[in-house]
Order: structure tokens, then sequence, then C-alpha cells
């Protein structure tokens, strides 16, 4: 894995935790495989605001602009969102550097 | 300072003379009698304050009058800087019968829309091209042209008659001789009124600075000015940003808030911070003008005023969906006015703009009922409410909030955060809830000195 889709993992890691921390829900610790919905627990309000908080972190989002024919992409997993943030990150865009 | 009180003109007086004679009437009498009289003090609560005698402002007129009857110009644009400036265009045009334009900073693109019109800066000189178009006198009753300040939708410029333009001046003897503090642009319609309530009236009009919270005090403690009149979010910057000591050396007598909706919090705030001021929330539209003004201190107005005639001839009704309807009088149709209102023990009150609801997955929030919610938690100064867009849910509810300064004791930044939003969890529906919180020295104002509610 390279440094750039691991400093992916890591915000949507933070980003997710902060998530969870602002509503009140215990932090537990995120693995890639996990469920978003069901064993996360995140809402659609959750993802949401995750993304912001990603776009903050990473630059960019790209629910905002999606790539032509991409199609509604599937988010179930964390994985899912790394890919997605991974496949979609702006060829300038530097992780970490909002 | 002048004390004394302020015998004329009498306002029978002024009302005899047409309104677009006015301003310059007002201040010519005063020079008369009173030419060392001071009305417009400048810079106040800056390094340097320029004080104008009314003397001064009568000559000033005087002489752009002479200029005006030579030239004969289509219209004049107000193109001036300094209050005193704008004072002396607006009451020479006035008396010569030429029409007007204020435009503010942000509106200065539409000059192209007076075309032949000609414009004056703070020299006051008339500079006439022989190219230029000339009008004859007319006695017929002229216009004033201001730009809106653009909340809702980009300024566009509005034609008002003078009459319009002084129908809220207030001018019994009780208004007469004092002093005005001015925190509105003085090119908008709520800047103008202010300046022109307190000409037509001998005042004092005191012009800070700048809008910076102890330089508007410093104003108001050394020029002893005891009205002022300001939308709530510049009132609610002044308590709580400006200093102690400074808050409590301003003797105000009066405190008229309009342009946005005052809640409790505050009005509870101001009655601590001034015990002696009478305070009145003024409810106007850009469409209606004023239509009522409730003066007992209390948010909202009382229930009883829906479906009655109320003093000034309105009458006010509700939709079913809670937006407030007003009747202007029986031979005008009823206005959905795009405020929401909601029953509140023997009070209606406003909950906000019909067009501030934030939409989060179809479900509505109420971005002032948000903000209300986080000035009452301890440490948190200021808020403001917004909808951030998000491509899941429409939208998101998004908030900035201002720390208390000093922060309460034992409290960090951190703290107040996590009790805000643990406060708006057990106080608000899930989708209420700011997703969003960010920390931030002072909450943005647009120029007319309201709140945006979308993202900047």
């Amino acid at each position: 894995m390279s440094i750039t889709a691991d400093a992916t993992v890591a915000a949507i890691v933070a980003a997710i935790r902060q998530v969870l921390h602002d509503t009140g829900r215990t932090a537990v610790t995120v693995q890639p495989q996990m469920l978003l919905s069901t064993e996360l627990g995140l809402d659609s309000l959750d993802l949401a605001q995750t993304i912001v908080l990603l776009e903050r972190s990473l630059g960019f989002d790209p629910f905002r602009s999606p790539a032509p024919d991409s199609g509604r992409p599937s988010i179930r997993t964390v994985a899912d969102l790394v890919g997605i943030y991974s496949q979609n990150a702006p060829i300038s865009s530097s992780p970490g550097q909002p | 300072m002048n004390t004394q009180t302020f015998p004329n003109p009498t306002p029978s007086h002024l009302a005899d003379a047409p309104p677009e004679d006015r301003l310059a009437f007002a201040i010519t009498e005063v020079a008369r009698q009173f030419p060392d009289r001071a009305a417009i003090v400048a810079g106040a609560g800056g390094e340097e304050s320029r004080t104008i005698e009314y003397g001064t402002l009568a000559a000033a007129i005087v002489k752009l009058e002479g200029a005006l009857d030579r030239v004969r110009p289509v219209g004049i644009v107000a193109r001036a800087k300094r209050t005193e400036s704008l004072v002396v265009i607006a009451a020479a045009c006035g008396r010569q019968h030429v029409p007007v334009a204020f435009l503010a900073e942000d509106s200065r693109d539409l000059i192209g829309e007076l075309r032949d019109w000609v414009a004056i800066d703070d020299s006051l000189l008339l500079v006439a091209n022989p190219a230029d178009q000339r009008r004859e006198f007319e006695a017929v009753a002229t216009h004033v042209v201001v730009a809106t300040s653009g909340t809702s939708g980009p300024p566009k410029l509005v034609e008002h008659s003078w009459d319009s333009l002084l129908a809220a001046a207030r001018l019994a003897e009780q208004w007469h001789g004092l002093g005005w503090i001015l925190v509105y642009d003085a090119t908008r319609w709520a800047g103008i009124q202010v300046w022109l309530q307190a000409l037509l009236t001998g005042g004092r009009l005191v012009v800070p600075a700048s809008r910076d919270p102890d330089v508007v005090l410093r104003a108001i403690v050394a020029e002893q000015a005891t009205v002022l009149p300001a939308t709530p979010t510049l009132l609610r910057r002044l308590l709580t940003s400006a200093d102690r000591t400074l808050l409590a050396g301003a003797r105000l007598e009066r405190i008229t808030l309009g342009g946005e909706v005052a809640d409790g919090l505050l009005l509870e705030q101001c009655r601590a911070a001034f015990p002696g001021a009478k305070i009145t929330q003024v409810y106007a539209t850009t469409e209606l003008g004023e239509v009522f003004r409730v003066t007992d201190g209390l948010p909202g107005f009382p229930a009883t005023w829906l479906g009655r005639s109320l003093a000034g001839g309105a009458r006010l009704g509700m939709r079913r969906d809670g937006e407030l309807l007003v009747q202007l009088s029986r031979d005008t149709a009823e206005v959905a006015t795009g405020d929401l209102v909601e029953k509140r023990g023997d009070r209606f009150e406003f909950t906000g703009r019909r067009s501030d609801v934030i939409v989060v997955g179809g479900a509505k929030v109420l971005p002032r009922r948000v903000e209300e919610l986080l000035r009452g938690i301890p440490g948190i100064a200021d808020a403001r409410v917004y909808g951030m867009p998000s491509a899941i849910t429409g939208e998101l509810v998004a908030a900035e909030v201002v720390l208390a300064d000093p922060m309460p004791a034992g409290s960090s930044p951190e703290s107040i955060r996590a009790a805000a939003l643990a406060a708006c969890r057990s106080g608000l529906e899930p989708h209420g809830v700011p997703r969003i919180l960010d920390m931030v020295k002072k909450i943005a104002t647009n120029p007319a000195g309201k709140v945006p509610r979308r993202q900047a």
C-alpha cells in the first residue's frame, strides 16, 4: 500500500471516530472490512458528516462531482469508502492538507 | 457637549414643508438659532474624531443648492464616503427637486442603470459637463434611489419617494436633541433612516470610527449617545464582545432593534446591561415597510394581536404552516412575509425565515432554534447556524460558535464543544443537531449587519 493510500485510510478512520465521538457513541476500533451501517452504526447523517470532515482533511469531496458513468457507488464497508477516495483523488491533492 | 433641550423646528413647521424640503429646512432652522451645535461627530471612539456643526452643514447645503440650480442635472449619485457629505447631498438635492441615489459599496456596479446622472464625492463639487443633460426645475415630487442590501438576492436599485423615506421619522418633542449612534451603513435604507431622524430633530449623529464593539462603545460613552438603532446581531456583539468597563459606562436610553428577530436571551442580556433603556423591536419588511413595533421588551408579539387591527392599521394573520401574513389596510391584499411564527404561551414568537429553513434528508430544521440553544450554553457567547450542502442528505446543519471571553472557570474549548453537542442531542430532533461545529473569533455579518444563513 502506498503512503497516500495509508494517509487516506488514516483520515477515514479518524473521521469515523470523530463522528462517533461527536454523537456521543463509544469510539471503536475501525477496521476496513467493517460494515458502515450494521457494525459501526452509521446512518446517512453520520455518513454526510464523515464526508464533510474528509473534505476538510483530504481537500476534496468525491461525492460532489462523481466520475462520469460511475453510477451511484455502493458504500457498504470502510474499505468501499477508502476505494472511492483513492480512485477519485485529484492528482494535485495532497492528503492531510485541506 | 450640548445638553440643552431642543425647542424647534416645531413638528408642525416641519410637517408644513414639502417632504423633499424637510431635511434642508430642519438643518437650516437649527443652524439659524444654534449654529455651533454639533450635528455629526464622525470617527467617534477612534483616534481622531471630527465634529461638524449645524452651521457648517447648512452653509454646505446652500452652496451645493446653488450649483445644482445652475447645472440642473438629471440626477445625482452620492459617491461620498463621509456621512456629512451624504447628508448635504440629500438635503440639497431634496430642496432642489433633483433625484438622488445612494449606492453602497457592493452596489456600485448598478451605477450603469443611472445613465446621465452626475456623481458627487466628498469634495461636494458639482462638475458640469456641457454634454450632460439638463433637467428643468419641476415642482413635482422627486425621488430617492437606494440599493437593497442583497440579503435575499443580488442588490438592486429601488426608487422611494421622500414621503416614504420620512414616514418612520419620529418628530414629537420627546425625540428632539438626542444623541444617535450610527452603526448601520449610511448609504443603506436603515442607515439613512438614522441620520434623517437625528438631523430632522436637531439631534447629534455619532458615527463610530469602525464597527468594532469597543470602538462603538467608546463612541457611545465619549459622545454620550443615548439612542442605539441596531440589528440584534450588532447588539449581541456589543453585549458579548465589548470591554465590560466600557459597557458599564454606556448610558443608553433607547435601543431600537430591527432587520432581524431578537430572541429572549438577547433581550434579557440587553435589559441587564442597560437597565434604564427602553427596548423597541421594529417589525418591517422590504415590501411593506414598518408594520408594527413591540415595546414591552419581550420576544415576539402578544398573541392577541393576531386577527385584530393594530395601531398602524395593519392586520396580522397566520398561514397554516406558521407563516405570518400582513394586510396593511382594508384596501390592500394580504402579503405573505416569509417569517415563521409559533405560539409560545401568550406570545407569538418568530422562529425564522421560511427561506432560512435547512432541509436535512427531507426534515426541516429552523436554524434560529438551534442558535438559541447554543447561545444558552455556558461558555458560548454567540452562534450562527446554517445549512451546508451535502450530496447524501441535501443539507447538513452546521454551526459556528464564538467562545465567551473569559471562558467559565474549569472549562476548555473541548469541554464546551462536548457540552454544546450534548445539549443539542437532548434538546433537538436528531437531524437538527449540528454535525459541523466550528469555533470562530467572530460571526461574520453581511453589509446590512445581519447574519447570512447560507454557507459563505
